[in-house]
C-alpha cells in the first residue's frame, strides 16, 4: 500500500502562524484547562480564551440557556475572572503548551478595552488579542460597539494603540451590513476579523408564558446558524484584504472546509466542544483525511477555491 | 487523557408511573464507579435532536463480569427527556461521564438523614446504596423522608427499602403515607436528632429545599443538597448552568452546577 503523505497544514494569519486551522470560539472552551482531559492541546491552532474584562464579571442570572432547534440560546453574561486573574492564575498553565493563546478581550468603554490589551501585551504567552466587539447579552456595552461601523473602527484604533499583538476584531452578524462594518475595522488597522458571534434569539415557555432565558434574549449558535455564518464570511471576504476566520455552527470537518473554500484562513469551533469535547480534533483529523483523500498536500491550496458559478461559466 | 463518553445500549427504559421512567443501560466496564451525587450527560447517538446532552443523576451502579450497568431514574420534563422516554431496547445512547462532584459522606455520624421530593430520589438512593456497600453502613441508622404530591410521583420505593429502615413517606394529598410535606415531617422529628452527630442530605424541588434552609437554619445541622439546572457541556466550560451561591465573603457568585456541584453546602445557597 503507498503511503500518503501527509498534508501541509500550517496557515498564516498575518503576523500570526498557526500550526493549522482548527481554533476554539471564545466562551466554549474555557481557558484550555477545562479540555486537558479530553484534547492534547499541542494538536490546536490557537485556544481563544473565555472572554476577558478589566473587572471580573458576576455573569447573568439563571436560566442561562435553553436549547433550540439545531442549536442553543445562551445568555451568560460574560462572567469571567478579570484580566488579572486570567494573567496570574490561568495563563502560566497555557504557557506549558505549544499553542497559540489568543486573549478575547471585552470592555464598556475605549479606556476598558485599551487597559485589558495593554495588561494582555505586556505578559508572555499571549499571541494575539480577539477583540469582542459583540456580545449582545451586556445592556451597556457589547452590542453598540459592533453595530455602528465608525464605532467599531474606534475600538479597533484604540486597541492597536495599546499593543503589538495582532489584533482580530469579531464581528456581530446583528447587523444589516457586515461587510460594512469589516471594512471600517480593516480602514483602522484591524490585523484580522473573525465572524460571526451569536445571533441574538429568544425562546418562550409556553406554560408560564416567561422567557426560557431570564436575560429575556441570548445569543443563538449551533448548526442553527451555519449558512447565516457562511454567507456572512462569503461576503466579507470578498471586501477585505486582511484575513478571516469563520465562525457559526461547525460541527464537523465538512463544515469547517466550507468555510475555507470561501475563503476564511481559520475556524473557530464553538459549541460542538459543549457535546463532543473531541470535536476540535475530529474536525481537524477529518480535514486531514479529507485533504489526502483528494491529494491535496497544502490546505492552503484549498482555501478560497469556492466557484460561485453563475457568469463566470465558460461551458 | 480521560475516556469517558460511551455509547451504551439500553437494556431496558420503562415508564413505572406517568411520566416517570427507569432506564438501564449496559455499559463498558471502563465505565468508573460513579461517586453519589455525580451524574452523565445522555444523548442519543447520531441524533441530532436533542442536540445538546441531558444531565441526568446516576440511581443505580453495578459492575458485572465484563460490563457496566447503570440505572436512571427521571421523569419527563421537556423535549429531551420526551426524546429519551421513547427510546426503546437496544436502542443505543451516548453517555459521557461520571461528571461532577459527589456528596462528602461522614461514616462516623450516628445519623444519616435523607429528604428527598419526587424525583430527588434518584442520587440520594445511589448515597444510601453506597453507604450500605461501600462504607458498610447499618441501615438503622439511615433515616429516609420521601415525599411527592401524590402516592404516583413516589418513585424508587422498591429499591430503598432494602436499603434503609427508617423511611417516612409523605403526599400532598395523603394518597400515599402521611398527608404532609416531607420538609414538615422532618421538622416535627428534628429533636431526635443532635446536629453535632448528624449528615443532612436532600434533592428536590426547589421549593422544598428552601422551605429545608428555612427550617435547618436555626440549628446547626450541615447539610449537603444537589441541584439541577439546564446544561450545555457538562464539564465546566460553557459557564451555562450557573447558580447563585454566598461566596466566602458573603458576596453573592455564580458556581457551575455541573462541575462546582451539583452537590452544595444548602447553607450557601441563594434561593430566589
Amino acid at each position: 500500500m503507498k503511503a500518503k503523505t501527509f498534508p501541509q497544514m500550517a496557515v498564516q494569519l498575518g503576523k500570526l502562524s498557526l500550526k493549522n486551522p482548527v481554533m476554539t470560539a471564545s466562551g466554549t472552551f474555557g481557558y484550555g484547562e477545562e479540555y486537558a482531559d479530553y484534547v492534547d492541546l499541542n494538536r490546536l491552532g490557537a485556544i481563544v480564551v473565555k472572554g476577558l474584562s478589566l473587572q471580573p464579571r458576576l455573569g447573568n442570572p439563571p436560566p442561562r440557556i435553553m436549547e433550540t432547534a439545531g442549536g442553543m440560546l445562551n445568555a451568560i453574561g460574560l462572567q469571567n475572572i478579570g484580566v488579572d486573574a486570567f494573567i496570574e492564575e490561568k495563563l502560566p498553565y497555557l504557557r506549558q503548551y505549544d499553542v497559540a493563546v489568543i486573549a478575547n478581550i471585552y470592555g464598556e468603554s475605549y479606556a476598558e478595552y485599551q487597559k485589558v490589551a495593554k495588561k494582555l501585551s505586556a505578559v508572555k504567552g499571549v499571541h494575539a488579542l480577539e477583540v469582542n466587539v459583540s456580545c449582545p447579552n451586556v445592556k451597556k456595552g457589547g452590542l453598540s460597539f459592533g453595530t455602528d461601523p465608525k464605532v467599531a473602527a474606534m475600538v479597533t484604533r484604540k486597541v492597536k494603540e495599546e499593543t503589538d499583538l495582532p489584533v482580530i476584531i469579531k464581528l456581530t452578524p446583528n447587523v444589516t451590513d457586515i461587510a460594512a462594518v469589516a471594512a471600517a475595522v480593516e480602514k483602522a488597522g484591524a490585523d484580522a476579523l473573525s465572524l460571526i458571534n451569536t445571533l441574538t434569539g429568544m425562546s418562550v415557555d409556553l406554560k408560564s408564558r416567561k422567557p426560557h432565558l431570564k436575560n429575556i434574549t441570548g445569543g443563538l449558535s449551533g448548526p442553527a446558524i451555519k449558512p447565516v455564518a457562511l454567507r456572512m464570511v462569503w461576503q466579507v471576504v470578498k471586501r477585505v484584504a486582511i484575513p478571516v476566520i469563520g465562525i457559526g455552527g461547525i460541527v464537523n470537518a465538512v463544515d469547517a472546509l466550507e468555510f475555507l473554500m470561501v475563503g476564511a484562513k481559520a475556524v473557530q469551533v464553538g459549541t460542538a466542544n459543549f457535546i463532543n469535547p473531541y470535536a476540535t480534533t475530529d474536525i481537524l483529523e477529518g480535514m486531514q483525511n479529507y485533504l489526502q483523500d483528494n491529494n491535496i498536500k497544502d490546505i492552503n491550496k484549498l482555501i478560497g477555491t469556492f466557484n460561485a458559478g453563475g457568469s463566470s461559466c465558460s461551458g | 487523557m480521560a475516556k469517558n463518553i460511551f455509547i451504551g445500549e439500553i437494556l431496558r427504559n420503562e415508564e413505572i408511573r406517568p411520566n416517570y421512567f427507569l432506564m438501564k443501560v449496559q455499559l463498558p466496564d471502563s465505565f468508573d464507579e460513579p461517586r453519589p451525587g455525580q451524574f452523565v450527560m445522555i444523548r442519543i447517538a447520531g441524533l441530532s435532536e436533542p442536540f445538546l446532552g441531558r444531565p441526568i443523576s446516576i440511581y443505580s451502579y453495578s459492575l458485572r463480569k465484563s460490563f457496566v450497568e447503570i440505572e436512571f431514574l427521571y421523569r419527563i420534563a421537556g423535549k429531551g427527556t420526551q426524546i429519551l422516554a421513547g427510546l426503546i431496547k437496544s436502542s443505543q445512547v451516548e453517555v459521557h461521564g461520571p461528571l461532577g462532584g459527589s456528596y462528602e459522606v461522614f461514616p462516623e455520624k450516628e445519623n444519616i438523614v435523607f429528604i428527598a421530593g419526587g424525583i430527588g430520589v434518584a442520587p440520594l438512593s445511589l448515597l444510601a446504596q453506597y453507604l450500605c456497600k461501600n462504607v458498610c453502613l447499618v441501615p438503622s441508622r439511615m433515616n429516609f423522608y420521601l415525599g411527592a404530591q401524590t402516592a404516583k410521583e413516589i418513585v424508587g420505593l422498591d429499591k430503598l427499602t432494602r436499603l434503609c429502615y427508617n423511611i417516612q413517606i409523605c403526599t400532598d394529598d395523603g394518597s400515599q403515607g402521611r398527608k404532609s410535606l416531607v420538609t414538615q415531617a422532618f421538622a416535627e422529628d428534628i429533636k431526635k436528632y443532635d446536629p453535632a452527630n448528624t449528615a443532612v442530605y436532600a434533592c428536590g424541588p426547589k421549593g422544598m429545599m428552601k422551605a429545608l434552609a428555612g427550617i435547618l437554619g436555626k440549628g446547626k445541622f450541615a447539610c449537603q443538597v444537589s441541584l439541577e439546572e439546564r446544561m450545555a457541556c457538562g464539564t465546566g466550560a460553557c459557564m451555562g448552568c450557573a447558580v447563585a451561591v454566598k461566596d466566602k465573603q458573603g458576596d453573592v457568585a455564580y458556581k457551575r452546577v455541573c462541575s462546582d456541584g451539583p452537590v452544595f453546602n444548602l447553607a450557601d445557597v441563594i434561593w430566589e
